[in-house]
């Protein structure tokens, strides 16, 4: 948990960046920009030598060269329709490179109490000024600091007192294919009250082959009695960077249980923490990677345990083909006097190429001394036995790999529970383990 | 239908030499059983048969329908009828039963010329199996032998060979760890399964399940061979008197085991 030397300060990309905001005239988050500005002044970017990005390679960020929104000669997005899903047909949010798209949204089907908006429309709300970037914990992170500084718009969700969603939220953020690399700054509020409920389905997904940078800063506020279910899905582009943070604060009796799947970016570092905030809780951080290539996927997670009787899961799966590197570091706090706390967390790696690389650093601080935390962290290549057993059944050594595969990677999203994002997940871990049974990945297993 | 001749196979990873020249036919129609003390080389000869990747030959040959199975993959060899009950059945989280089954029968079905089934179709057909081995339906959408007791597992291998239908079946000590009336059961649906036209080899420690399933042969292994061949008479004698008088009989030329 080392923080940013300070002597290392030199000016970042964000900082060129920084000195010709897209909207200079737009005022609304004066504050949070100049707390953003502090920030970002004060923070270094990240190196290796620092203990959490030891593992990561940050050259597709360093040795891009950005150009602001203006000037990155970004194509028009097409073909959007075929990624809004039925269940939300009256509950969806679009957002182009970070900014919000009236035509494409659609947001009358959600039933009484619930605001699903852009938040630019809400710089009055009372919920808004309460949490907007209040609820951001992410110290020594210049990317929240940029995000901070320069996002204009975002998705804003909130339940009133017993609110319940007639419909999942469908938050889709797409990325359009641009002449220069660019980045874009989504950001997302959630505020559900006591006893609400509601379920979002946050897309990413890069409409060219392209690179770009996406830093998408999402806030969670999970009060008395409520229910979250957020599924995260990252269909980035093949040449994307893709750093989120997302944090949920879970108050009692709430449940916030999230999955996220991670395809696409060239280089993805996600940040998910939650945060217990009084006793009875229950909450999931489940995930599921699938990289080949040269693809990196980092995943640095913090469940923070402060209070007694909560209940947490963490399953992170991990499929790695080619050259690709998956990261994993799961920490897991258990405050002193926090009992009586059931935490789980597994992180299981299946390698399929002689040139992948997996790192993973189960991180248990436990102050407290009436917990159940069980973790495991594997690394393996398909069990022989497995392969001969289907093999005898009559399936050729490919087609039983690809059914391992798949078996593996299905069980993460088995709780996917809108049927169009279970079908479509489905689709794409079939997609990856057909791509990846050919010959090229072949591993002898002996 | 199986003609092992002069067998010999090592540990391909250890060199260590299991069988040492074990020879054996099976015409169809024939039921076989292969006894013998732990570690006397009668699972190996099971797996090597079915073609498991632990195993290198380094002596002798497999025919199966007179040609040379030894090039072939473990899916050929099922693909050409051969069927392996494992003795420790390989568990597979994900994958339903009725998955592994469609997938397996359909391959095993394009090859040997039988007719490929559609899901629906598939289903019926294996409704009527699940009889055979006093099944529960509920059985067929669970993961491949996960969370399945030890009688479960080898219930299913028969189940599973009950779907497949393969012309020539290896039972790799498919009694150990039945009860009576699993057993019973189990021995049952081997016996309605078999007929003139295949062939099934029954490895097994104990006379118990040749009460059973009655061979029309018997074979002892000692020492990665064939010490003694007879009727069935010969497990009876094996359990009398157990097989101490017969490795005396396999080390008389002072070379083997």
């Amino acid at each position: 948990m080392t923080a940013a030397h300070p002597t290392r300060i030199e000016p970042s990309i964000f900082h060129r960046l920084a000195m010709h905001s897209p909207d200079p005239e737009n005022r609304l988050w004066t504050g949070i920009r100049e707390k953003s500005m502090m920030k970002l002044n004060s923070t270094g970017f990240p190196h290796r030598k620092i203990e959490e990005w030891r593992f990561t390679d940050l050259k597709p960020i360093t040795r891009t060269e950005f150009s602001g929104m203006d000037k990155a000669g970004i194509k028009p997005a097409a073909g959007i329709e075929q990624y809004f899903i039925p269940e939300s047909d009256r509950s969806r949010l679009v957002f182009i490179n970070g900014r919000f798209y009236e035509n494409f949204s659609s947001i009358g089907g959600l039933g009484k109490g619930v605001t699903v908006g852009n938040l630019r429309n809400y710089p009055k709300s009372k919920i808004v000024q309460d949490y907007l970037n209040k609820l951001v914990n992410y110290e020594g992170d210049i990317f929240t600091a940029y995000n901070g500084l320069m996002f204009e718009d975002g998705a804003f969700i909130h339940l009133e007192k017993g609110a319940k969603a007639e419909a999942p939220v469908q938050v889709l953020n797409l990325y359009t294919d641009s002449e220069k690399p660019f980045i874009a700054n989504p950001r997302m509020l959630v505020v559900a009250e006591e006893e609400s409920d509601v379920t979002i389905i946050e897309d990413h997904i890069g409409l060219g082959q392209n690179c770009y940078m996406t830093i998408p800063v999402c806030e969670v506020k999970v009060k008395q009695k409520a229910h979250i279910h957020h599924v995260r899905i990252q269909r980035d582009s093949i040449e994307a960077i893709h750093m989120s943070r997302p944090i949920a604060y879970v108050e009692k009796n709430s449940e916030y249980h999230s999955y996220t799947i991670t395809l696409g970016a060239k280089l993805s570092r996600n940040e998910p923490r939650v945060i217990q905030e009084d006793e009875e809780v229950d909450f999931t951080l489940d995930g599921l990677v699938l990289i080949d290539g040269e693809q990196i996927a980092d995943t640095h997670s913090v469940m923070d345990h402060r209070f007694s009787h909560a209940n947490s899961h963490q399953l992170h799966k991990v499929v790695v083909n080619g050259r690709a590197h998956s990261i994993f570091n799961g920490k897991i706090f258990v405050r002193r006097d926090a009992q009586k706390i059931d935490s789980f967390q597994e992180n299981r790696n299946l390698l399929l190429s002689l040139d992948g690389l997996v790192n993973t650093k189960p991180q248990l601080e436990i102050f407290a001394d009436d917990v159940l935390c069980s973790h495991g962290a594997t690394i393996g290549n398909f069990d022989p036995e497995e392969v001969f057993y289907l093999q005898s059944r009559g399936m050729t050594e490919e087609k039983a790999k690809e059914v391992l595969t798949y078996a593996f990677a299905l069980e993460t999203i088995e709780n996917v529970k809108v049927d169009s994002v279970h079908k479509l997940l489905v689709e794409e871990v079939y997609r990856y383990t057909k791509a990846n049974s050919t010959p090229k990945a072949k591993v002898t297993v002996s | 239908m199986l003609e092992i001749k002069n067998l010999h196979a090592t540990v391909e990873s250890e060199g260590t030499e299991i069988l040492k020249g074990v020879n054996l036919t099976v015409q169809k129609g024939e039921i076989h059983a292969i006894m013998g003390p732990n570690g006397s080389g009668k699972s190996t000869l099971a797996k090597v048969v079915a073609g498991h990747p632990d195993y290198e030959i380094t002596g002798g040959d497999i025919l199966y329908n007179g040609e040379s199975i030894l090039e072939l993959d473990p899916d050929e060899r099922a693909h050409a009828g051969i069927f392996l009950a494992f003795q420790y059945p390989v568990e597979v989280p994900g994958v339903t039963n009725t998955t592994l089954l469609r997938e397996s029968y359909n391959t095993i079905a394009a090859s040997r010329g039988r007719e490929e089934l559609d899901p629906l179709e598939f289903d019926d057909y294996i409704k009527e199996k699940l009889d055979l081995v006093e099944m529960n339906p509920d059985f067929l959408g669970r993961s491949v032998n996960t969370g399945f007791s030890g009688g479960e597992k080898k219930r299913n291998e028969i189940f599973q060979m009950a779907v497949l239908q393969p012309a020539l079946s290896l039972l790799d000590e498919t009694d150990s760890g039945l009860d009576i009336d699993a057993l019973r059961i189990v021995a049952d649906g081997i016996n309605k399964l078999h007929g003139n036209e295949d062939a099934v080899v029954l490895i097994t420690h104990y006379q118990r399940l040749l009460n059973y399933i009655v061979p029309d042969f018997v074979h002892v292994m000692i020492g990665g061979r064939i010490a003694k061949s007879g009727g069935k008479e010969l497990a009876l004698e094996l359990e009398e008197k157990g097989y101490d008088w017969l490795e005396s009989l396999a080390t008389v030329n002072g070379e083997a085991k």
